[in-house]
């Protein structure tokens, strides 16, 4: 037995310690490390405006930091969740304006009563008219609008992502850049509420404690600086939670996802409705610190400069984003014109007319456009590669070597559930569904009993895998019922049906190939634990113990299959070998502890003693509680470890009963050999 | 046991080498992250040196324009009459013993397509923490102007523009929002659309004898504003405003709204906006309502109106010009000569205004010295403020606001003359006249 | 006018409109049919076509309206800068496709799409920078004939686009249907490994399809030029995203959905500038947009729903 990897707790995923100190590319890969480089930037930030005083940079570095932000925000739709979203500037229209409303002289109704407590909450001022009542003038105090205005961009983001988040992705992104188009639009033809296209008059600026910012650049520097600072805790925090893993699992493999306990649509809500609020946020500070807005500012290529920059930092590393948004900002509002002179100078040297006439500020489009071909062509991680925030495990964890005692541990939650053993588990009845003209399925009755293996087997094409998607909820079936422990599942969402207990793996394996072993296990913890966005985010002790415990049961699992996972717990899944995915698989629906386990072939490509390995784990499993329904073709496995194997043909179930029985069918041997022979029924069955 | 051992160790092996390329790169980064720093601070630095070597009095001028995008066009040939006026000034020594250097600011960033407010904000900061600008020339559109001001104010920097005609800037009423600290910083050689817009109401309504009219605008900044002012008075002129849209300046076509306007048969057409959309609707026009009156402001002036939509689409519609007419005006002819000659292009009336705005900073800086005081920024404005100086456009005075006192505003038609080739822009118009005042 | 005649003028704006938008979706919806990939590079190819065959034009002596052909040897100068655009733009797909997008083309997610944005970008920028900034005057052969019955006008280049969108489309379909490699582009449609399995060299397949879609591109942005005299670096967003809607609305992947899907949102274009505002078109056509694949994914005429997720 080759023995399991040491690895210290600050080591970067992969690489052997073997007890040597690290160097120092390992220390900044490692957690101090990153902290330190971290402190490093924060430090040059908040020094910034003292070595370099110039208005003119302090302002183009808060504009920055501004689309930094908004990278950050299109970061967790695009690069999290895997949503692609091509009018993202519209929800930075909303914040803008959203200020703009609340906080201008641009909306002025008439004076009266109704207006009373809201002047003496602070919120609008009184403005006297000679002969008049008067008119309002909105005065919502800046710092209050920041989180309203998040939480009204992410509201619009709920509108805009409820009936559009189901489509697929191309058309996802065309309904997106659809909305992006129309809110400017909206927002040049309702000038009582934003002066339409001649831009926003009288925006209030901030002051804080008495200090007026005005159009002083430095404070919005550093407000810029603290806004951005605080939102890349979040994203950090965000990513490396319940919530990250989940919206990291519906990118890689939706499907999988939900099959996981993933509420799809519920978690594509939340991270559109989160980098809305980010992007309403940065609205209200840039409205703020230009003291317009004109709708031009909104358009699609704002939206498409924001996903250049995420493309160049690297989708979804955070600080990949923050870098791509700043360097291209920067290079845009401040180098690119002295870039351009230093290219005419150099133009001028060498004679060469391209660089005299070269103006890189007009072809800072094509530019652009050429960044996102040559990266997605060759280097698609971006500058700096999303690396999957893992904490790594500590020695003892990683040597502890599985008991079998381990092995009820891990299946112990699943004792919780009082399932009555006289009773069938999985009752189905008259399961139907048909694709277009071809009927996949045409009524099946199956009992399964708790406790049992259940086989089922059969030729190709005779609708297994989509028998198990009706169970499971991926397919919507169109008549018939599914009854678990007595209750009514037939057609619930895939995640309901992960809740109530089934699970499943699935033929051709659908793992989440971007997200290391232990992060594709715990995402079948979803549905055990219940930490939401904000949870995520503070961190409190309730979270943090949530999280300890889906850690330590996602180890009792692993450690089923000894040290064929464990050592690799920190790979990602892709790297994986052929079997060791297979396993992942199980493991991965084990940790959601499920009473009845649907396996889909999962000896498929097994050689003959990892399949006898396996077979042996399923078993165990199965003489500990959990009820195995299984797919196969190795008719071997079938006979060792089937209680009831059934046979399904063109959507029909043929024959039922141990698999000796339905060995020697006669209508089974048709089915597998193409014609009836009596014969060989005969010989099979003294066999 | 040593087939998963040497598995291990490759992908040991690649995991290291992928930390390694991404620290590499991370580290060619940095270098190079640092090396630009330097180079940038060392070339500012290098910049104010070269300057303090010169050992001559040098005040600087600063120039905003949106070089970039959609309005590049114009704007450069502003650029041109700003730079025709400081060139001759330098070569009669520079005024008042100071050489006039220029600092130049694109406020049009590709992706706005146009101006960008935000980076007007920016360059104007820029141009404010350098002490030796003492005037801005600039800025083309009303929009960067907004963005400007405050920071103009702030720091008491005047700026002097040939084409911004939003009435708003200069308004008193909006002086807390434009200028914060009171004094006008704001000037203009052309009058505003409060003027041009209604004088063309007055143009119809007396002139053409309209009694309705259809009014569209581009949905752009200018264009709105203009189409307002001119709807709001021909109201009052008595005009029936027989219905008002507005076109999508990237759309192709406009025959609906053409054949709208058709069937509801208005005595005449007006479209505040520029050439965007004005060269597809004058297109479009000629072919569903060619014989119905149609006119529009300053937006459609320019050469690029005129290129674009072509003969005979482009005969008999009416433009007008926020300021006198110049171009035929004798006095002009010299500046005419000299840029079409330095410039291999025709000037319109803007360059023209743009470098009579020149000369007024100039005449200014010229007065400061002249009397005595420093030449900063504040005396500077100041001088402005109080201008009466003799210009290609005729005496240009500022009233308390930093408008131009001068209201005229001129109107103008494309008619084809055929003694002139077809595409010199500058005789193809005919003056008309100028638009009755309220 | 009479309100009639006013309907009536506007219908048949509006199916001109329509034409130009079927004309542009046909090649997208074919594209997308065959491989699943919305191609945003789509509507700039159709944009550098205006401006391929505005150059032929200029290379065979004609410059702007003033001079006017009849008959064949209009119909001669026509065609042959009809095929010269469209083999031009066919291998402006062709390259793209081959060098752009096939090392992408099994990669999931979102970078194929990406990809596409960005090489529309360069186009569009290289024709801003490269060529001009500037609405150009078309050059156009065509005699500006009129029928006017009442009120309500008819013009030659209306009858000329609505000829040359049927024709090609017609062209289309029986080459898909009836021919080999149309019949292959169908397989691989339906299931590209199967089809792989069959013999089906699905690469030049792929390259074929953009091949074709991109020399309709080609063919709708010289029809443009033609109908509307002027092009410019522009003229591919605005009527790219009405032909999306236009595909997408007939049902993508379908042919006569994309002529359908044209025409109906160049009536609504029409009909709802006439009684609403033109003003709000824009928003009117994005509704119907989100509506279709909200409510109707597959479009009018649709079939399957598109299998990739």
């Amino acid at each position: 037995m080759a023995q399991p990897q040491l690895q210290q707790p600050n080591a970067a995923p992969g690489i052997d310690q073997s007890g040597a100190s690290p160097s120092f590319r390992e220390w900044t890969q490692g957690r101090t490390g990153r902290r330190a480089f971290l402190f490093v930037i924060l430090a040059f930030g908040l020094c910034f405006p003292f070595i370099f005083p110039n208005e003119g940079i302090i302002d183009a570095a808060a504009n920055a930091l501004a689309f930094a932000i908004l990278a950050l925000g299109l970061n967790i739709v695009v690069g999290f969740a895997g949503l692609l979203d091509l009018g993202y500037a519209a929800f930075f229209a909303i914040g803008a304006y959203a200020y703009g409303i609340f906080a201008s002289h641009q909306v002025q109704p008439e004076w009266w009563g109704f207006w009373e407590p809201f002047q003496w909450l602070g919120f609008v001022q009184h403005i006297e008219e000679a002969g008049g009542p008067g008119t309002v003038h909105l005065t919502v105090s800046f710092w209050l609008m920041l989180p309203i205005s998040a939480i009204i961009a992410a509201l619009f983001g709920v509108l805009f992502g409820a009936p559009t988040l189901r489509l697929k992705g191309d058309y996802l992104a065309i309904v997106t850049l659809g909305f992006g188009e129309i809110v400017p639009i909206v927002a040049r033809n309702t000038p009582y509420l934003t002066n339409g296209a001649m831009g926003l008059n009288g925006v209030s600026s901030p002051s804080l404690f008495g200090y007026d910012f005005g159009i002083k650049s430095t404070p919005f520097f550093y407000l810029g600086l603290a806004l951005a600072a605080l939102l890349v805790f979040v994203s950090i925090r965000l990513k490396d939670s319940r919530i990250g893993r989940a919206w990291l699992a519906i990118r890689e493999d939706e499907i999988a996802a939900e099959a996981m306990g993933v509420n799809r649509v519920k978690l594509k809500l939340l991270a559109f409705a989160t980098g809305a609020g980010f992007a309403g946020v940065t609205g209200t500070f840039y409205v703020a610190k230009l003291q317009t807005a004109t709708p031009e500012m909104f358009t699609f290529p704002v939206s498409v400069m924001l996903l250049v920059m995420i493309v160049l930092g690297g989708i979804g590393s955070v600080a990949g984003v923050v870098l791509g948004a700043l360097l291209l900002q920067l290079l845009q509002s401040w180098f690119l014109q002295d870039l351009t002179q230093w290219i005419h100078a150099f133009g001028n040297f060498t004679g060469i007319e391209f660089f005299q006439k070269l103006d890189l500020v007009q072809s800072i489009e094509l530019i652009f456009g050429v960044i996102l071909v040559l990266m997605m062509r060759f280097r698609r991680q971006g500058l700096i590669p999303e690396r999957a925030a893992v904490s790594a495990l500590s020695h003892a964890q990683q040597t502890a070597v599985p008991t079998r005692g381990a092995i009820q541990n891990a299946l112990a939650p699943l004792r919780r559930r009082a399932i009555d053993p006289n009773k069938a588990l999985l009752e189905i009845r008259g399961l139907k569904k048909s694709f277009g003209g071809i009927q996949a399925v045409r009524g099946i009755d199956l009992d399964v009993m708790p406790g049992s293996i259940v086989g089922i087997i059969g030729p190709n094409g005779s609708g297994k895998t989509t028998f198990f998607n009706l169970i499971t909820g991926l397919t919507r079936p169109e008549g018939g019922k599914v009854l678990l422990a007595g209750e009514d599942v037939t057609g619930l969402p895939p995640h309901r049906i992960v809740e109530r207990g089934i699970a499943r793996t699935f033929q051709n394996l659908r793992l989440f190939a971007n997200m290391s072993l232990m992060e594709n296990a715990l995402v079948g913890a979803h549905t055990r634990t219940s930490t939401g966005a904000i949870g995520a985010v503070l961190r409190t002790p309730h979270v943090r113990r949530e999280e300890e415990s889906s850690r330590a049961r996602v180890l009792e699992v692993i450690s089923i299959f000894g040290n064929r996972l464990m050592p690799r717990i920190q790979h990602l899944a892709k790297t994986l070998s052929y079997a060791n995915r297979r396993r992942l698989e199980i493991a991965r629906a084990l940790v959601s502890e499920p009473v009845l386990l649907l396996l889909d072939e999962p000896t498929a490509g097994m050689n003959p003693t990892e399949t006898l390995e396996l077979t042996d784990q399923i078993r165990h499993l199965r003489d500990r509680g959990v009820t195995v329904l299984m797919i196969e073709h190795k008719l071997a496995v079938v006979n060792e470890i089937a209680d009831k194997v059934i046979v399904l043909d063109y959507g029909e179930k043929i024959a039922e009963g141990t698999p000796r029985e339905v060995h020697s069918n006669k209508e089974v041997l048709r089915a597998y050999l193409g014609r009836s022979t009596d014969e060989i029924a005969k010989a099979a069955a003294a066999s | 046991m040593i087939a998963a051992a040497k598995l291990r160790r490759e992908q040991l092996v690649r995991d290291v080498n992928e930390v390694m390329i991404m620290k590499q790169s991370r580290h060619t980064r940095r270098t190079f992250n640092i090396a630009a720093v330097a180079g940038v601070a060392a070339l500012a630095g290098a910049g104010d040196f070269a300057v303090v070597q010169a050992q001559q009095k040098v005040v600087k001028v600063g120039v905003t324009l949106p070089l970039t995008g959609a309005d590049a066009d114009d704007a450069s040939k502003i650029q041109h009459g700003f730079q025709i006026a400081i060139d001759e000034a330098n070569a009669k020594g520079g005024v008042a013993g100071y050489k006039i250097e220029i600092v130049t600011y694109d406020s049009g960033t590709a992706t706005a397509g146009q101006y960008d407010p935000a980076q007007a904000a920016t360059n104007t900061k820029k141009l404010i923490s350098d002490p030796q600008v003492v005037a801005n020339l600039g800025p083309q559109m009303s929009g960067e102007g907004k963005a400007m001001t405050p920071i103009l104010s702030e720091a008491d920097l005047a700026t002097i523009t040939p084409s911004s005609t939003n009435p708003d800037i200069t308004n008193p009423k909006m002086a807390g929002q434009f200028r914060p600290k009171g004094k006008p910083i704001y000037f203009r050689t052309v009058t505003t659309d409060a003027f041009q817009g209604p004088n063309m109401a007055n143009f119809y309504s007396q002139t053409l004898k309209v009694k309705s009219v259809y009014v569209l605008d581009d949905a752009g900044a200018y264009g709105v504003g203009i189409a307002d002012a001119f709807q709001k008075q021909a109201e009052k002129n008595g005009i029936k405003i027989v219905g008002r849209d507005q076109l999508n300046p990237k759309e192709a076509d406009y025959t609906t709204i053409l054949t709208k306007i058709k069937g509801l048969n208005p005595d005449a057409l007006y479209y505040g906006g520029v050439a965007q959309a004005g060269v597809k609707l004058a297109k479009q026009a000629y072919d569903v309502i060619p014989k119905m009156p149609k006119g529009g402001g300053d937006g459609i002036q320019g050469g690029s109106f005129f290129t674009g939509v072509g003969w005979p689409a482009v005969e008999g519609w009416y433009s007008t010009n926020a300021g006198p007419h110049l171009t035929d005006d004798p006095a002009a002819a010299a500046f005419l000569k000299t840029f079409t000659e330095k410039y291999k292009q025709q000037p319109t009336d803007y360059a023209i205004t743009a470098y009579d705005g020149a000369l007024v900073v100039l005449d200014a800086i010229k007065r400061v010295a002249e009397s005595g005081k420093e030449v900063n920024r504040t005396n500077v404005r100041d001088a402005m403020q109080t201008s009466n100086l003799k210009t290609l456009q005729g005496v240009i005075s500022f009233d308390e606001n930093g408008d131009i006192k001068d209201r005229t505003v001129s109107v103008f038609q494309y008619k084809r003359d055929n003694k002139v080739p077809a595409d010199d822009y500058q005789h193809q118009q005919t003056y008309v006249g100028t638009a009755p005042q309220s | 006018m009479s309100s009639w005649e006013i309907l009536l003028q506007q219908v048949i704006n509006g199916v001109s409109l329509g034409a130009m938008y079927s004309l542009l979706a046909l090649g997208f919806t074919m594209v997308y049919g065959i491989i699943e990939l919305i191609n945003f590079a789509h509507f700039n190819v159709f944009m550098v076509g205006s401006f391929i065959a505005l150059w032929v034009m200029h290379a065979l002596g004609f410059f702007g309206q003033s001079d006017v052909l009849y008959g064949l040897p209009l119909v001669g100068v026509l065609l042959f800068v009809l095929i010269v655009t469209m083999l031009g733009t066919g291998l402006l797909g062709a390259v793209i496709e081959r060098y752009g997008l096939r090392a992408l083309r099994n990669v999931s997610g979102t970078a194929p799409m990406i990809t596409t944005i960005g090489i529309s970008y360069i186009l569009y920028n290289l024709i801003l920078l490269g060529v001009s900034a500037e609405t150009i005057n078309y050059a156009n052969p065509m005699p500006p004939v009129r029928w006017e019955i009442g009120g309500v006008v008819l013009r030659l280049r209306e009858v000329l686009l609505w000829a040359v969108s049927i024709l090609l489309m017609l062209a289309l379909h029986y080459f898909v249907r009836r021919t080999k490699m149309g019949k292959a582009m169908q397989a691989t449609a339906q299931d590209q490994e199967a089809a792989r399995m069959m013999g089906v060299d699905v690469d030049r397949v792929v390259l074929i399809t953009f091949f074709l879609g991109s020399a309709l591109a080609g063919a709708a942005g010289f029809i443009f030029g033609l109908y509307y005299n002027y092009t410019n670096f522009a003229i591919g967003y605005t009527a790219g995203l009405r032909a999306f809607t236009a595909a997408v609305l007939g049902g993508i992947g379908n042919l006569p959905g994309a002529m359908l899907g044209g025409v109906l949102i160049g009536l609504i274009e029409s009909l709802g500038g006439q009684y609403l505002e033109v003003r709000w078109t824009d928003v009117i056509i994005f509704s119907i947009l989100v509506l279709v694949l909200v409510f109707r994914p597959t479009g009018l005429l649709g079939r399957a729903a598109p299998t990739k997720s």
